[in-house]
């Protein structure tokens, strides 16, 4: 009889967990569930993380996940306004809002995924060939601003006259209107309506990648190349520039300071010659006939050398005593 | 045993085999609760390294977080442990594969372009690599309110510093713009995961290698070079200047000093003949006639003693050598006498 109640009491234990595994179930965070009773919905989808209850045998549930889930799309390419061929690689997070709808329209995360990227992908091609390709790469005016500062700053200097290493800019860069970030959310709103149909909420599109496509990035390449070539070029041409400036300025301030000093030594030696000018004649003004005769002596001293062939007429009044000889008066 | 040659008698056999059964029983039966209680005790306590944090989910619902240690949990399924490493510092980085330990070795390849090579404001491309550190900072979000944490993390990343890097001129970002790029990428990121509520916290963006494309590398280390070229120039014509500046002022200040003196000298001796003749003037004055006939007569022995050669010509002689011819008058005395 023992063994009887023994095998009973195993069945019992048996059916009874089996029971109880039907009818409560674990609804973890993360995790919603859709409750169907011969695949028919019952009630509302339960959101709530914890244990729930259900008829046993009769219900099934469906777990739908509950976060934040990625959608990565593969580079696609698109031709923007100014008819630039450029790859656009967009991600997104979305989230399912209406498990039952969710279930019902795509049946899990594989089926969503496909329908999403059919829609950001329309959404995406829709909304960047309607701008120009600079709407999608920058994200404001910032660099306008740089830009100008930064002209500014290089006129400043030339007009200090500094000599200065130049930094290159190159090019004009277009004002843009709306910006990535802007675009971005124009495609999520583009395709956020049409993914409400399946029961998924878009929080966000990201713009990731904007690359030119092969061909084009080819040319980009030369472009850059000659780009900085005839940068390169300028900063040489500004430094040969700048050489000549300073041979110029050496130049200039060589005369100055040369013929300056001419000047003034000049005018230094005038003003002592005119002195010494009017100091001789003030003081020989009053004896000029002794000076003449006076400085005509030591003239006479000072020309005359020993090889100085000299002829004396015998009329000199020097010898005026050695011809007629005569030794009185 | 005598079970062997006993067949028929199956029904005894039976009974004795239950029987021993129970007796094995009751011996299999508490070995079996021991080993059950020893599972439900184990399996009742688990420990949080240092670097961790647990979450408990109980039966589906969250229960906690918990700090390192050795905790306690309901067993059987009904506590889920989830260890987390909080304190951990994440990495991600972009555009290379992070060099191994030990090894200089850096694996670099084109599988990586798509990642690094992006737009600048004024269209042009750089190579920019950087990494994303980050940290948990509620596990709880980061284990529930995403499905790929670290894929959104670099998603966003990318984007976001896709969409700085669009917003500068290619010679910031390869020069100058490095820190306030990274810390621009950074706030926006967190931003971002905030709103994503994931309960990660951006611990650093930093940018790694910067460069131009490798095709355009060699036209941007020539305007490299032209820039030391210009200042190399530059600085030439300007040690030129100094080298004859200065020397040319000096120079000046010495010609100007040499006049000063000059001038000093001319006046100065100006002054001396003026007083000597003065002085001279006045005693002249008292016996002018004398004084005169005196100078003159000294003059002419200084002069005439210095002659190596005097000729004395009487006028009444004539032509004495061809140049002298000029007169009738000229006699030379010599002749007269002989």
């Amino acid at each position: 009889m023992k063994q009887k109640s023994l095998i009973a009491l195993v069945i019992i234990l048996v059916v009874g967990g089996v029971f109880l595994k039907e009818s409560v179930y674990v609804l973890n965070p993360g995790q919603q569930a859709v409750v169907t009773q011969f695949g028919k919905p019952i009630g509302k989808p339960k959101t709530e993380a914890g244990l729930g209850f259900k008829t046993p045998f009769v219900q099934k549930v469906r777990y739908v996940d509950k976060r934040i889930l990625n959608w990565d799309g593969i580079p696609k390419q698109v031709t923007t306004k100014d008819k630039k061929f450029i790859k656009v690689d967009t991600t997104a997070r979305w989230r399912v809002t209406n498990a039952l709808t969710f279930l019902q329209t795509v049946q899990g995360e594989r089926g969503a995924q496909f329908k999403i990227g059919a829609i950001l992908d329309s959404a995406t091609k829709n909304v960047i060939s309607r701008h120009n390709l600079v709407e999608a790469v920058r994200n404001s005016n910032l660099i306008e601003n740089k830009i100008k500062e930064k002209k500014k700053e290089i006129s400043e200097k030339r007009a200090k006259g500094e000599t200065f290493i130049e930094d290159e800019l190159s090019g004009e860069v277009e004002r843009i209107d709306v910006g990535r970030e802007q675009l971005s959310l124009l495609i999520a709103k583009d395709a956020s309506t049409g993914l409400l149909k399946f029961g998924i909420e878009l929080i966000d599109v990201q713009l990731k990648r904007i690359s030119y496509d092969k061909s084009v990035e080819k040319k980009v390449y030369e472009r850059m190349i000659s780009e900085r070539k005839k940068i390169a070029e300028k900063i040489r041409s500004i430094g040969q520039g700048e050489k000549a400036k300073i041979e110029g300025r050496l130049t200039k301030d060589l005369q100055k300071i040369e013929s300056e000093a001419y000047r003034k030594a000049q005018e230094i030696r005038g003003v002592a010659e005119a002195k010494s000018i009017a100091i001789y004649a003030k003081s020989l003004k009053s004896g000029s006939d002794f000076y003449e005769f006076m400085r005509s002596m030591e003239a006479y001293k000072n020309t005359f050398s020993n090889k100085s062939k000299f002829l004396l007429s015998s009329e000199s009044k020097f010898l005026k005593f050695l011809k007629n000889g005569s030794l009185t008066e | 045993m005598n079970s062997y040659n006993n067949q028929p008698n199956f029904e005894a056999d039976l009974a004795k085999f239950f029987n021993e059964f129970k007796n094995n029983f009751k011996f299999i039966g508490t070995g079996l609760i021991i080993l059950f209680l020893l599972v439900l005790g184990s399996t009742s306590f688990y420990t949080v390294e240092p670097e961790e944090e647990a979450v408990i989910i109980r039966l589906g619902k969250y229960e906690g977080t918990y700090p390192p240690g050795l905790h306690f949990k309901i067993p059987l399924g009904v506590d889920r442990v989830i260890k987390v490493k909080t304190k951990k510092i994440h990495q991600i980085s972009f555009g290379f594969v992070p060099q191994t330990s030990g090894r200089r070795l850096r694996f670099r390849s084109d599988a990586f372009d798509d990642e690094s090579l992006m737009l600048t404001g004024d269209l042009n491309v750089a190579d920019v690599e950087w990494v994303v550190q980050f940290q948990i900072s509620d596990p709880f979000k980061f284990l529930f309110q995403t499905a790929s944490p670290e894929k959104n993390i670099k998603d966003v990343s990318e984007s976001i510093m896709r969409r700085v890097i669009g917003d500068r001129l290619v010679t910031e970002v390869l020069t100058t713009g490095r820190v306030e790029i990274a810390a621009e990428v950074q706030e926006l990121m967190q931003d971002l995961l905030n709103k994503y509520d994931m309960g990660v916290q951006i611990f650093t963006v930093q940018l790694q290698n910067v460069n131009p494309p490798e095709i355009v590398k060699a036209s941007f280390n020539e305007v490299n070079e032209a820039k030391q070229e210009q200042e190399k120039v530059i600085n030439q014509a300007e040690e030129a200047y100094n080298k004859v500046i200065p020397e040319a002022r000096g120079k000046a200040e010495k010609q100007i000093s040499e006049a000063e003196g000059f001038a000093e000298a001319t006046v100065n001796r100006a002054k001396g003949d003026a007083k000597k003749f003065t002085s001279v003037l006045l005693e002249y004055k008292r016996a002018p006639a004398v004084t005169r006939k005196r100078m003159y007569l000294e003059t002419m022995e200084e002069v005439l003693s210095k002659l190596d050669d005097l000729t004395i010509i009487d006028s009444k002689v004539k032509g004495v050598l061809p140049i002298f011819q000029k007169t009738n008058e000229s006699i030379i005395l010599n002749k007269d006498k002989s």
